[in-house]
């Protein structure tokens, strides 16, 4: 009988592995206790030695992920004929009962479905409307499932591996920054709000069509960006400066939401030459901020905590994207970030109000400037937006709060488009 | 309060069990004290006490007016049923098996589906067929079928299958008051299953789904005897840390697909268990309804179907059992299907 050969568990957190080097060949021989292949897992890369002595068959492929406790080869007996075994049968450590009445219920079903290699993205539905969501595109995701289906769980481990490798390196002073789209010219630069960080983009650019590269970068104290002693909004101001400077960013189409809409004002009224500017529930209009949301917000650190709050932020509570709580009380988990915001709502809301203001900025600005709000705004109210300069287009929505891009995505995103486009 | 009421009242708290055919009994001795115009026919059920010992003494404590014997003509019973339920009657017509509901069928889909609608509204035809279904007594190909999905395809009948005691008695009452006609299907290996079973009246809606075993990994949608099965693959999933979210169809016509949809908007993966054969049957209906659904977005494997053969139920015993889901298909398919190898 041969001896299967699993996927292990080699930390705590992890749920699935991947083979990234086979040190033995398909059907050569091995002893047991010989390094058999390497596996890699966010953290680390592991040798793992043969479980007995034998002929390897029936490997699995490298560079694939595969769940913990998954059979990844088999080691047959030197003089055994070896067949694999079937997937109905008894795994290692799992209690299957015999059946009493032979079915081949399991080939049946498989033998039903499709053949392999017609050319086409095989993906289920739940992959899909994720992969929408999220703004990936399928092709470049690696389908784990049978006949190399992509399925949800492939969707995600895409999403974390890009988020891992777009984020650009921080040095000394400089915010994180990740390029959301690559392209050439001038890009879009995406400001987020309070308490958000450059993720939260994501669903809004989802699969559209901008025809130019996109930058997002992490306020200070915000997802990845260091805090240290920016408290300040012109510190804020300084700090986005210097990084898209650092990443050569010089004339770019600046969109901002709610805090990240005043710090791209001040941006395009101050040290950077935007070429437009876009300001979606913009603070820093007006002194009015929501203080109890800021308070709550700032206090909650779980999803039963932050629902209410998070649902405050949006007209129609339906309208809040699947996850969108339970992505944000993740985010939060992480350590020193909720402290982080709460320091950055006591030092730029102080009182519950807006301590900088970008008005006289906007008059001064000859660049094109549209403002997008929400008249169910509950956290800046909607009237911080009368008495803008007739030179700026005014977006106003009814049934929206403070979350246009998420609450009328496509409408806003048209906007955007429509904007850079005129901008040039 | 006095002693004697006290030990009843205490009796009472305490879970009482009846088999399925003995909870089925006591509806109908229920509905038949409470209610003149319900009357019971078939052939067999008085002296013989029915041919699955369903109706029992039945025509000794109600009397041979209340409790009719009728003829070998389900054609002519069924007919005599729908006149009579026309006048205003609420008769209770057995069928020895389900598969000689074929000879009625005249009378079920012609008739009773149809009178209400064809006549305006100005008539209803409340009356139940009793459906004993499914294999696993060597009855072989005549009196083995599952045929549900034939009734539940017409308009105007409503069809329902229950697993367990307790909805059985509840459900049959709900038919017997309802102003329509119900096909209740009863799987006869379930006839001496035991469960509890509350005293006294009660109903179980006629239009619900029931989920019986909460679980995050698969919605595992069963119907009648194979509740059970899926329930006890279902346990053993859990030793393999798969946990199956199981609901029991109970309804057929109409059919809780709400209940599924927003079962597998939170697992993304459906399979469905059911004796009868598994081409345009009961598993045809569960999928489309989940492919059409919101629910489409959140599937993150293949719908699977465990349904019967496609072939008339043999007597060979070991046949005969490989002729519809057993445990350990129903237990192979779903982790496989709950660990993406489909």
């Amino acid at each position: 009988m041969a001896t299967e050969v699993i996927m292990p568990r080699v930390d705590m957190d992890m749920t699935t592995g991947r083979i990234s080097y086979w040190f033995v060949e398909e059907g050569a021989s091995v002893v047991s206790g010989q390094p058999l292949f390497e596996i890699e897992t966010d953290k680390a890369a592991m040798e793992i030695e043969a479980p007995a002595a034998g002929i390897l068959r029936a490997r699995a492929p490298t560079g694939v992920s595969l769940p913990i406790g998954s059979t990844v080869g088999w080691i047959a007996a030197v003089d055994e004929v070896f067949d694999l075994p079937s997937e109905t049968g008894n795994l290692a450590g799992e209690a299957v009962p015999r059946a009493d009445v032979a079915v081949p219920i399991v080939e049946a079903l498989i033998e039903a479905a499709a053949p392999v290699g017609d050319g086409l993205i095989r993906a289920t539905p739940a992959a899909r409307s994720l992969a929408r969501e999220r703004g990936l595109d399928l092709a470049s995701a690696t389908g784990t499932g049978p006949r190399g289906r992509i399925q949800a769980s492939d969707v995600l481990a895409q999403v974390d591996a890009k988020q891992k490798t777009s984020r650009i390196s921080t040095s000394a002073g400089l915010l994180n920054a990740a390029w959301l789209r690559q392209g050439t010219g001038d890009p879009i630069v995406l400001i987020h709000g309070f308490g958000a960080d450059l993720d939260g983009w994501r669903p809004f650019l989802g699969s559209a069509q901008l025809e130019r590269p996109v930058l997002g970068l992490d306020l200070p104290g915000h997802g990845a960006s260091p805090l240290g002693d920016m408290l300040t909004f012109n510190a804020f101001v300084d700090a986005t400066a210097q990084t898209l400077k650092a990443h050569g960013v010089t004339t770019p189409y600046l969109v901002g939401h709610s805090l990240g809409a005043a710090v791209a004002t001040a941006l395009a009224a101050g040290p950077i030459e935007a070429r437009s500017l876009l300001l979606i529930a913009s603070a820093g209009l007006g002194p009015k901020i929501n203080g109890a949301f800021l308070q709550g917000f700032s206090g909650a650190t779980d999803e039963a905590t932050l629902a209410p709050w998070l649902r405050m932020l949006v007209a129609d509570a339906a309208s809040l994207p699947a996850g969108f709580v339970k992505a944000t009380a993740k985010q939060r988990a992480e350590p020193g970030l909720a402290a982080s915001h709460a320091s950055v709502a006591q030092a730029i809301f102080a009182g519950g109000a807006q301590t900088f203001s970008t008005r006289a900025m906007i008059d001064r600005l000859t660049i094109p400037v549209r403002v997008v709000h929400g008249r169910d705004d509950d956290i800046i109210p909607d009237r911080h937006t009368n008495d803008l300069p007739g030179t700026v287009a005014l977006h106003l929505f009814a049934g929206v709060g403070h979350l246009p891009h998420v609450e009328a995505r496509d409408d806003v995103m048209r906007i955007l488009i429509e904007h850079v486009r005129a901008a040039g | 309060m006095s002693i004697l009421t006290a030990e009843a009242a205490v009796m009472d708290l305490a879970v009482r069990e009846l088999s399925f055919a003995q909870a089925i009994q006591e509806a109908l001795a229920i509905a038949l004290e409470a209610d003149d115009r319900v009357f019971l026919m078939g052939e067999d059920i008085g002296v013989y006490g029915g041919a699955f010992q369903v109706t029992g003494d039945l025509v000794q404590r109600f009397g041979e007016d209340r409790v009719m014997d009728t003829p070998i003509s389900e054609l002519g019973g069924a007919g005599v049923a729908v006149g009579a339920a026309l006048t205003g009657m609420r008769p209770v017509y057995e069928f020895q098996f389900s598969d000689f509901s074929t000879l009625a069928m005249e009378q079920i889909v012609n008739q009773a589906a149809k009178l209400r609608y064809m006549l305006g509204g100005s008539v209803s035809v409340p009356l139940v067929f009793r459906m004993p279904c499914g294999s696993g007594l060597g009855g072989a190909a005549q009196h083995s079928q599952s045929l549900e999905a034939w009734f539940a395809h017409v308009p105007g009948l409503k069809v329902v299958e229950p697993s367990t005691p307790h909805d059985v008695k509840g459900m049959l009452l709900a038919a017997i008051e309802d102003p329509d006609p119900v096909l209740i299907f009863e799987h006869k290996l379930l006839y001496k299953m035991k469960g509890h079973v509350p005293h006294g009246h009660y109903t179980v809606p006629l239009d619900k789904a029931e989920i019986r075993r909460r679980g995050r990994d698969l919605t595992i949608v069963a119907s009648a005897v194979m509740v059970l099965r899926v329930l006890d693959a279902a346990e053993e999933l859990a030793k393999l840390g798969i946990e199956a979210e199981v609901i029991d169809l109970r309804a057929l016509r109409p059919m809780d697909t709400g209940t599924i949809i927003e079962s597998v908007k939170r697992t993304g993966r459906l399979m469905v268990v059911y004796e009868g054969v598994k081409t345009l049957g009961i598993g045809a209906e569960v999928s489309a309804a989940i492919a059409e659904s919101d629910a489409f977005d959140f599937l993150d494997a293949p719908i699977v179907r465990l349904g019967g053969a496609e072939a008339p139920i043999p007597y060979s015993p070991e046949l005969e059992k490989a002729a519809v889901p057993q445990v350990p298909g129903i237990l192979e398919a779903a982790r496989a299907l709950a660990k993406g190898h489909l």
